[in-house]
């Protein structure tokens, strides 16, 4: 049975296959329940991640209100990007859904903390245990806002022992 | 953990190294004929002598040879890290000309460095003791002697090595073959798993235990398994029953009536509690993904790297894009033939540049290293 769509599931839902390397390590988290999350096809780019969110997403978020998604994206730089992406998300809806990402691409983020993999894998160890080794990078702490809202939304959802 | 993995001459594969050190999981891909499954051939090999086969013309055939090269020596090299230790094991077979069948060239076992056991086509040099003895012996050149040299103590470095190589899963699953009737346990599954049986019973004997392992991942992917039984048949024979319920009522299935994909969902549970049990083990799955829903094989191949990740080692292949789309650009090897007869060639997709998304690129045809 994959995702039970009755229970409280998280989908991700990345940019592109570097985001997507950076989910799949988030997942191999010991800890994280890996049947309540999925992590979807790419989407090939910012504005089609809030594209797809827009034409596939929205009517899903309302049939099925246990669950939540995270959109992985790149924010070039852009202090609006959170504001460009937010604003797509309907009002009743932004409680469950989340924009994170590096703050350039993940490319930078990979020559200063490892494998994408191994930087999925140690935001996970700092979701799991409160802490911010790898979320207080330069590149990743721009998302502290989302982030406590994942912390307090989702993050119990996908880890037991939070 | 394999170290080294070396093949020449066999098949498609000459002068070729798998480069896994470090990885608990990787993924292999590439196009039909690319030499993948060939891969798990090599360790198919290495897997029978340990498992006893010892006549060479039952392990390689003339035909074995890359495009029938039969004056070069095929060569088999595996180092393992096992419990800190370093387990190197080196075979090479040769054809002269007027031989009807393959003989041993060379053999050699060592461990942290210091030789088990060397040996040049029909003589073998048993290293010294710690009584200080050492020993010469001839051997029939068309016999391996891995599965004959019996090392002192028992327990010894010769016996884990050779344990571990048996105990290799490398999977291939039929499942309209498998069938859930066992008249004896075993550790050792067949490449179809049409042991499955066996295999059960093997592992609960082993260690019971290890039956809260493959309950604790059958509930989560089937919610309504209730539990899986193996009653005797007859005096030497048991059959497998899985009972589901819920609200609704309960209903008891032999196991051949299971759909394909639940048998596969059977025999990960089994792998992922052999490695548990009686790990590390090295698994090697050829194309995970067939037989089950695409909503499943996300979470299926995750299973399989998570349990791995602590222990043990996994190698999958696949043409899935969900399956894909679970490894990383790190953890990803492609394979490459320009041609039949052409080599493969093997590079991390880290090395390659890739265009877009992998998919994208893989259907289009443009992941060549």
């Amino acid at each position: 049975m994959s995702v039970n769509r009755y229970q409280p599931h998280v989908l991700v839902l990345p940019e592109d296959d570097a985001n997507r390397q950076l989910a799949n390590g988030f997942l191999l988290d010991q800890s994280l329940s890996t049947r309540k999350i999925q992590v979807l096809e790419e989407a090939g780019g910012w504005n089609e991640v809030l594209d797809r969110f827009k034409s596939d997403h929205v009517i899903e978020l309302d049939r099925y209100p246990q669950r939540f998604m995270v959109l992985l994206i790149d924010f070039d730089g852009r202090e609006d990007r959170l504001g460009t992406a937010r604003a797509v998300i309907p009002d009743h809806l932004k409680d469950r859904v989340f924009v994170l990402g590096a703050w350039s691409e993940p490319e930078a983020l990979r020559q200063d903390l490892g494998s994408y993999e191994t930087i999925g894998l140690a935001m996970a160890k700092d979701c799991r245990e409160e802490t911010d080794a790898t979320w207080g990078h330069h590149l990743l702490r721009h998302n502290a806002g989302e982030l406590d809202r994942l912390r307090k939304h989702v993050l119990p959802i996908l880890f037991q022992s939070i | 953990m394999i170290r080294r993995l070396y093949i020449h001459n066999f098949r498609c594969l000459e002068n070729f190294e798998l480069p896994i050190v470090g990885h608990s999981s990787v993924l292999l891909i590439g196009k039909n004929g690319s030499g993948k499954t060939t891969v798990s051939l090599a360790l198919e090999i290495l897997q029978r002598i340990a498992r006893g086969t010892n006549l060479v013309k039952d392990l390689v055939k003339p035909k074995d040879f890359a495009r029938g090269r039969a004056d070069v020596p095929m060569r088999f090299e595996i180092e393992v890290e096992l419990d800190t230790k370093i387990y190197e094991y080196v075979i090479a077979f040769e054809f002269p000309e007027g031989f009807k069948q393959l003989r041993v060239l060379e053999e050699k076992l060592a461990v942290g460095g210091k030789p088990v056991y060397s040996r040049e086509l029909a003589q073998v040099r048993l290293a010294k003791t710690s009584q200080g003895k050492e020993a010469e012996f001839f051997i029939d050149w068309h016999l391996v002697a891995l599965p004959i040299v019996q090392e002192q103590p028992t327990k010894g470095p010769l016996f884990i090595f050779k344990q571990w190589l048996a105990r290799m899963l490398i999977l291939r699953p039929i499942p309209s073959l498998i069938r859930g009737d066992s008249d004896q346990e075993t550790l050792q599954p067949n490449l179809q798993v049409t042991d499955f049986g066996a295999w059960f019973s093997g592992l609960v004997a082993y260690a019971p235990a290890a039956y809260t392992k493959i309950d604790e991942y059958l509930k989560q992917v089937m919610p309504d398994l209730k539990d899986i039984k193996n009653p005797m048949i007859g005096t030497d024979s048991r059959s497998l029953v899985v009972q589901f319920s819920n609200n609704q009522g309960s209903l008891s299935l032999p196991f051949e009536e299971l759909s394909d994909g639940e048998k596969c969902f059977m025999i990960c549970a089994l792998a992922l509690a052999a490695n548990n049990v009686y790990g590390p083990v090295l698994c090697f799955w050829d194309e995970p993904d067939n037989y089950l829903a695409l909503d499943e094989v996300g979470h299926f191949v995750l299973a399989l790297r998570k349990a791995f990740q602590s222990g043990g080692q996994l190698i999958a292949t696949s043409h899935n894009p969900e399956a894909i789309r679970c490894f990383s650009e790190e953890n990803t090897l492609v394979l490459y033939r320009k041609g039949h007869l052409e080599p493969t060639i093997v590079r991390p997709l880290s090395e390659i540049q890739i265009s877009g998304d992998l998919v994208s690129a893989l259907i289009r045809g443009d992941v060549e290293p």
